[in-house]
């Protein structure tokens, strides 16, 4: 079943940090729908709880060297 | 100090310590290579530093790059790569070095207007105090069921929608209304979860909890509010996709001609488009936000910018202009006593749902039970507890829109309504029954005349207050050259009067509702952008039809927030001049910002073409410009 979490992340240091993070989150299994705001610093993820992992979601933000919070 | 903890220290200021590292080992390796000449040693320590400060920029621009979504970081990178390759160890250390560093300072500062944002979402308790089997129990504010009770201590804040039942209190709703005095609350008032209980402690019965509060709504709108792009973002979104790569090839190609690699380079890094892309949704987020704490809800980047260009304002007079409370001033009979002139109107208009109806049988049910003779003013009853009169229903009854009703009562033909209503009922109307009229609507009352079988045996004179605030909020409008107009169902000497009240520039009387539609779309083919504000329900045909539609007292109506540009939570006028003002503000900024960016991008331009910009120089203006667009739109957060 698809469901929706939302995380922020308040250190984007630009418009394309949320590109980037936007298509790490998108590689991550199980993801269906990712929409990232540069300027709330707020993201959106719907995924299939059946094949996703809501932990994996922070550790591909911080992979990409940025801190999520819960939103 | 433990492994854990300097893992946490580094995490959290990572940016930071990534940018003091590359600028101390930067500031080493120049130090070296002028004054020992240790030529080696000098480029080793750079290339480290390029590195160190680098890795970051250039993870996020293989992303970009992967992503095709080119940006300053795949410009800088390769900028860096290109000044290491040709031996200009010192370009790319202080490329890299200077990008970090105003990378860093503007996420500080732009994490300060994410903040401001973030402060409506943490208005809301997380816990509420619920009466549950007649013990008080502390549960999640989002667990809190419907029509449960929640106990407000004093100094608390509400933590859901509900009904007052039990205490009063003072109550600051701010965060969710933007009024800043305390509104007094008792026995059956609405409270909203966020605002704060001030004085006593109240029970309140929840009517919606955790995301269904007008606070998560308005929050939610907010949120939403990001996502309608202005025109201006949208054009430099769609200008933005096209212009890096076209940096890329003007580089490109600048080497081609001139085999000047510096110069490439640095075409390369004042060529981002940073400020540009940066600047226009800073300046909207920051006056969006502003906007909701001050309980004005804003729809999106796309209002706003057509908010800025607003030159007209059209209220509507009942409920926006005046309080929306008719009540009755006056009823006069002519050869018929006062009070039978009231209960056969009461009892013509029973079942109309106009305000004017409203009025006239609120009146007729309040007056005394013994009977005032012809000529009297509405009397009051001395007695609080006397009881109310019944009003009995009519037989049949028809309203006549925009006119008036026509009913049947005990073999009687009662007509109650406007001139119009009698001449084309063919009701002859005596002169000294016009001049009283005349009187009363030249006071900026609405006058009925009430009819029974044909001949008129009285006339009720209905007055709606004017707000206190009318007349400022149309001066400040004034001032800031804004044409004011009023829009009514009123006759032109009401309207007329009320208008001369207020000070408002122009009004239109005797309008239907789809009238006034018409009127606003005829001030739009004379090229004014007008803005409407009425009440979000009935007014909703020209609230969809004028530029900016702008809804009073929208707090606990969804229809409101849902489908007017603009919503005022309280049914504050003051905040149409506030609103209209900081749109204007945003306006500008927003065009300051693009300015900006593009005065920047080609002074600097102009610079590299006559040598006179080099790379580290460039990047140093280029990310003081990113900077101050950041500022210059932070201002609309304290506006």
């Amino acid at each position: 079943m698809n469901e929706t979490t939302q995380l922020r992340v308040m250190d984007f240091d630009c418009p394309t940090c949320a590109s980037t993070v936007e298509r790490a989150l998108s590689n991550v299994n199980g993801v269906q729908n990712v929409e990232v705001h540069y300027t709330t610093g707020r993201v959106e993820i719907e995924y299939d709880d059946n094949v996703a992992d809501p932990d994996a979601f922070a550790q591909a933000i911080e992979n990409q060297g940025y801190t999520p919070q819960p939103a | 100090m433990n492994a854990q903890t300097i893992t946490q220290y580094y995490r959290k200021n990572r940016k930071a310590i990534v940018t003091a590292s590359s600028g101390l080992l930067y500031g080493a390796g120049w130090s070296l290579g002028h004054f020992t000449g240790f030529n080696t040693a000098s480029a080793g320590i750079l290339i480290l530093a390029a590195i160190i400060g680098g890795y970051d920029i250039a993870k996020t621009a293989y992303y970009e790059v992967t992503n095709r979504t080119l940006g300053i970081k795949t410009l800088v990178t390769l900028a860096a790569i290109g000044a290491i390759v040709i031996g200009e160890y010192w370009e790319a250390a202080a490329v890299v070095f200077l990008f970090s560093l105003g990378s860093y300072l503007e996420g500080r500062t732009m994490r300060k207007t994410r903040t401001a944002l973030q402060e409506l979402l943490e208005m809301t308790p997380d816990t509420a105090t619920v009466r549950r089997d007649g013990d008080l129990q502390e549960v999640p504010a989002h667990d809190v069921e419907e029509g449960e009770v929640v106990l407000v201590k004093p100094g608390g804040k509400i933590p859901v929608d509900g009904t007052v039942v039990d205490g009063e209190s003072a109550i600051n709703q701010a965060p969710v209304t933007g009024e800043s005095a305390p509104v007094h609350k008792a026995y059956g008032d609405e409270v909203y979860a966020g605002t704060v209980n001030q004085e006593g402690a109240l029970e309140v019965r929840t009517t919606g909890a955790g995301s269904d509060t007008t606070l998560e709504r308005i929050i939610r709108r907010v949120e939403k509010a990001q996502e309608a792009q202005s025109p201006t973002e949208n054009l430099i979104d769609r200008f933005a996709k096209y212009y890096t790569p076209g940096v890329i090839v003007l580089a490109i190609g600048a080497y081609a001609v001139t085999q000047n690699a510096i110069l490439s380079l640095t075409l390369l890094v004042i060529g981002c488009p940073g400020a540009l892309v940066i600047g226009p949704p800073v300046s909207i987020v920051s006056a969006i936000g502003n906007a909701a704490r001050s309980g004005v809800l804003m729809k999106g980047g796309e209002h706003l910018e057509r908010s800025g260009k607003i030159d007209l304002v059209a209220f509507d007079k009942t409920g926006t202009l005046t309080k929306g409370e008719t009540t009755v001033a006056d009823v006069e009979g002519f050869g018929v006593a006062d009070d039978e002139v009231l209960s056969l109107a009461a009892t013509a208009e029973k079942k109309s749902e106009h305000h004017l109806a409203d009025a006239i049988v609120d009146a007729a049910r309040d007056r005394p039970t013994a009977a005032t003779d012809g000529g009297a003013a509405v009397a009051h009853s001395d007695d609080a507890n006397a009881e109310r009169r019944s009003v009995p229903d009519p037989d049949d009854f028809d309203v006549v829109a925009g006119k008036g009703v026509v009913a049947h009562a005990d073999g009687q033909e009662l007509v109650v309504g406007n001139r119009a209503l009698l001449d084309d009922r063919g009701i002859d109307v005596p002169a000294h029954v016009a001049e009283y009229v005349r009187n009363r609507e030249e006071r900026g009352e609405t006058a009925v005349h009430v009819v029974r079988d044909g001949s008129v045996i009285g006339v009720i004179a209905m007055r709606d207050e004017l707000r206190e605030v009318a007349p400022g909020v149309v001066a400040a409008l004034q001032d800031a050259s804004i044409q004011t107009v009023m829009l009514t169902g009123d006759n032109e000497r009401t309207a007329a009067a009320v208008a001369g009240e207020v000070g408002i520039d122009d009004y239109r009387a005797e309008l239907l509702p789809e009238d006034k539609q018409t009127v606003i779309e005829e001030y739009q083919s004379d090229g004014h952008v007008v803005a409407m504000v009425g009440d979000g329900i009935n007014d909703a045909p020209s609230l969809a039809t004028a530029d900016v539609g702008i809804a009073m007292g929208a707090a606990g109506t969804d229809t409101a927030i849902e489908t007017a540009d603009m919503a005022l939570m309280a049914d504050d006028l003051e905040r149409i001049p506030y609103a209209v003002k900081l749109s204007k503000a945003t306006r500008w900024n927003v065009l300051e910002n693009v300015g900006l960016a593009v005065l920047t991008v080609t002074v600097l331009l102009a610079g590299v073409l006559t040598s006179y910009v080099t790379l580290a120089a460039g990047m140093l203006v280029h990310e003081a410009s990113v900077l101050l667009v950041i500022l210059n739109g932070m201002r609309l957060l304290r506006h």
